[in-house]
């Protein structure tokens, strides 16, 4: 993969709004043909650098290539990108027809090839027969899914995706993401993608670029983010996860690791780390939960209940465990027995589903997992109406 | 305060309101039909034969195509201008925005004598010879705030994210403006034109000030009276509010559908968007 000249570079990119640095030397390289998804809460700065790959806004410093050629000085009209908006953006004075052929028009491309690409484009996100519709005759997801087709007929060499699915229903946005996955294998082109949704990212994604406070952590294929995040924003924002203080008293070279949990000594398989403190990565699901009278479980992890939540595939626990002085989100299996609230039980882990992260001294509590998203404080304001 | 039954002296208060806002212009119709020279009752029976007197005369004729030459240039020149400052202003982001727009349309609040006067002082001060141009420039100044307000509010409604999806397929900011910007807005903008012809159609302060030897409609019935109390300036008042009225109706309907065509469905309230916009962040 490395060999391949990336489609697009994004070369130590910051941008500055005003006193606000929006992005801090974002290096990334984009290869052709992936599915790629900057991920990240708001304001993390993931947008702004869409923006400055479509051509929107000009980096303070440093440099975009699309196929090796420097366009960071282009306006976005120039360039070979092309944009899904997170609103739909279809022209209410155009039909489908209009609004799917408005680039290939704009380039002066004849009529009878506007008509044959515009049907291909339509066939493409299953809107054949929809040219003479109206956007206000057409759902929120019919309306992106011309936005796609209006995109995809020019051929960028990028498509740039802006959230386009968070302002549709939970029900459509799944169809979507179904849809989307089906158009970039029969294109084959390069996808860009924009969002704050970590299970969209990683359902969608080739890759990963977990973001920030307007930096990159981690760039990765979603299941290596999962099983080994770089960083405990990456851990925490990317799926559930308890991440405890611990010491690591013994680091062997072999992949397992002695550690302290409290006065709790248990032994994870884990890429070594060097003695000292440590962030315990622990995913709810590699959490297993037993009634009280389980033996041979340590003192240490026996708890009770705190709250219990259904979620359909399985159980969600919320488990006090008082001498650690701690608690443990766990999930368990839709078939397993379930456990009320107050009551004792006694929880246990694989030492092999763990992940080891850096931790300073001083850090005894992690930080409070990010908030995806409160409002869309990225995205442009509405007219004001 | 909280009278949510009406009481009969609200009703009757509210027809008596109605009632002197509009006899009055009954008045002026039904003695524009009347087959008498008289003003007063008794009602002596319908005629047309005030609006053939009228027709048939040349001064009226006269009066009523230089209005409508003034009404048309001024509407036109307004319509060019008016859309380009609006739509200037409205994709701004100079800190001079605000003050600019509010230079643009305070006008609006200027007495009509204070600008008959001013442009007066002014054209003399210049040596311009008072014609049906100093009318059209002097009523340029006064219909443009209407259209300035109408036209930015409906350009800055528009959502600018259109603007970017067209410019990221490929349009230049011409090719933007001509092919997504107007197709959304034309039919206000159009709507607000007919307005500034119907203000200018019957504007008589300012015109007053600043016309030479020509006369318009309103400065020909001004005149007229002054002689006589002819009937006949009923017959032309009477046109006048119905051309008047026809304009105001063309300009609602415009401005009605344009939005429902750019909103897609549903009525649109408000169409000419006269509830205030705020005139831009931090300007107050």
């Amino acid at each position: 993969m490395t060999a391949v000249e990336p489609r697009v570079r994004v070369e130590g990119i910051t941008h500055r709004f005003g006193e606000l640095t929006a992005l801090d030397d974002v290096v990334l390289d984009i290869a052709p043909g992936e599915l790629l998804t900057l991920l990240g809460p708001s304001g993390c700065g993931k947008t702004t650098l869409l923006r400055i790959i479509a051509g929107f806004e000009r980096p303070s410093e440093g440099r975009v290539l699309i196929d090796g050629d420097d366009v960071t000085s282009l306006p976005a009209n120039k360039r070979p990108t092309n944009l899904v908006f997170q609103r739909p953006t279809l022209f209410p004075h155009l039909d489908v027809f209009g609004n799917v052929a408005f680039g290939l028009s704009v380039a002066r491309v004849d009529k009878a090839e506007q008509r044959r690409r515009v049907a291909e484009a339509l066939a493409l996100v299953r809107l054949e027969g929809y040219e003479k519709r109206r956007s206000h005759e057409l759902s929120g997801g019919q309306m992106q899914r011309v936005a796609l087709a209006r995109a995809l007929v020019n051929r960028p060499a990028v498509l740039l995706l802006d959230e386009p699915l968070s302002a549709l229903d939970l029900k459509i946005r799944l169809e979507m993401e179904v849809e989307l996955r089906r158009v970039h294998r029969e294109t084959g082109a390069t996808f860009v993608y924009v969002t704050h949704d970590q299970r969209e990212a990683m359902a969608l994604s080739d890759r990963l670029v977990v973001m920030n406070d307007g930096h990159v952590e981690q760039v990765d294929t979603p299941t290596e983010v999962y099983r080994c995040p770089s960083s405990v924003f990456a851990a925490q924002f990317v799926g559930d996860a308890n991440v405890l203080p611990v010491e690591v008293l013994e680091a062997d070279s072999g992949g397992s690791s002695l550690l302290a949990l409290g006065e709790h000594r248990m032994r994870v398989a884990c890429p070594p780390t060097a003695a000292g403190p440590a962030w315990l990565v622990l995913r709810p699901e590699a959490v297993r939960v037993a009634g009280s009278n389980a033996n041979g479980l340590p003192d240490a992890l026996t708890g009770r209940v705190r709250d219990v939540a259904f979620r359909g595939t399985g159980f969600t626990y919320r488990i006090e465990l008082p001498a650690l002085g701690l608690h443990v989100k766990a999930e368990t299996h839709v078939a397993s027995v379930p456990h009320e609230v107050d009551e004792p039980v006694a929880v246990e882990w694989d030492g092999d589903a763990c992940w080891l992260l850096e931790r300073a001294a001083s850090e005894t509590e992690p930080p409070p997992p990010p908030i995806a998203a409160e409002a869309d404080l990225e995205i442009a304001p509405e007219p004001g109406r | 305060m909280s009278a949510t039954r009406r009481s009969p002296v609200t009703g009757a208060v509210t027809l008596l309101g109605v009632v002197f806002l509009w006899a009055p212009l009954l008045l002026v119709v039904l003695f524009s039909l009347h087959s008498t020279g008289s003003l007063t009752f008794p009602f002596q029976g319908f005629s047309l034969r005030w609006y053939e007197e009228i027709f048939s005369s040349p001064q009226v004729r006269l009066a009523a195509q230089n209005s409508l030459i003034v009404a048309t240039s001024s509407a036109l020149i307004t319509l060019l201008l008016g859309t380009l400052a609006a739509y200037g202003l409205a994709r701004s982001s100079s800190r001079l925005r605000g003050p600019l727009a509010l230079l643009f349309f305070l006008p609006i609040t200027l007495p009509g004598l204070f600008i008959g006067i001013a442009l007066l002082v002014a054209f003399s001060r210049v040596q311009v010879t008072l014609s049906l141009v100093t009318v059209t420039v002097a009523h340029l100044v006064y219909v443009f705030p209407f259209f300035f307000l109408i036209a930015r509010s409906a350009l800055e409604r528009l959502d600018p994210a259109l603007e970017e999806a067209a410019s990221d397929l490929g349009a230049n900011r011409w090719t933007v403006f001509r092919r997504v910007t107007i197709p959304q807005v034309w039919p206000i903008l159009v709507g607000a034109a007919c307005l500034a012809f119907a203000l200018s159609f019957d504007e008589f302060v300012i015109t007053f000030f600043v016309i030479g030897p020509d006369s318009t409609l309103p400065l020909f019935i001004w005149s007229s009276l002054r002689r006589t109390v002819d009937p006949s300036i009923n017959a032309i008042s009477s046109l006048l509010l119905l051309f008047t009225l026809i304009l105001f109706m063309v300009t609602f309907a415009l401005a009605t559908w344009g939005e429902r065509r750019r909103r897609g469905r549903g009525l649109a309230e408000d169409p000419l968007a006269l509830t205030p916009v705020p005139v831009a962040k931090g300007a107050a």
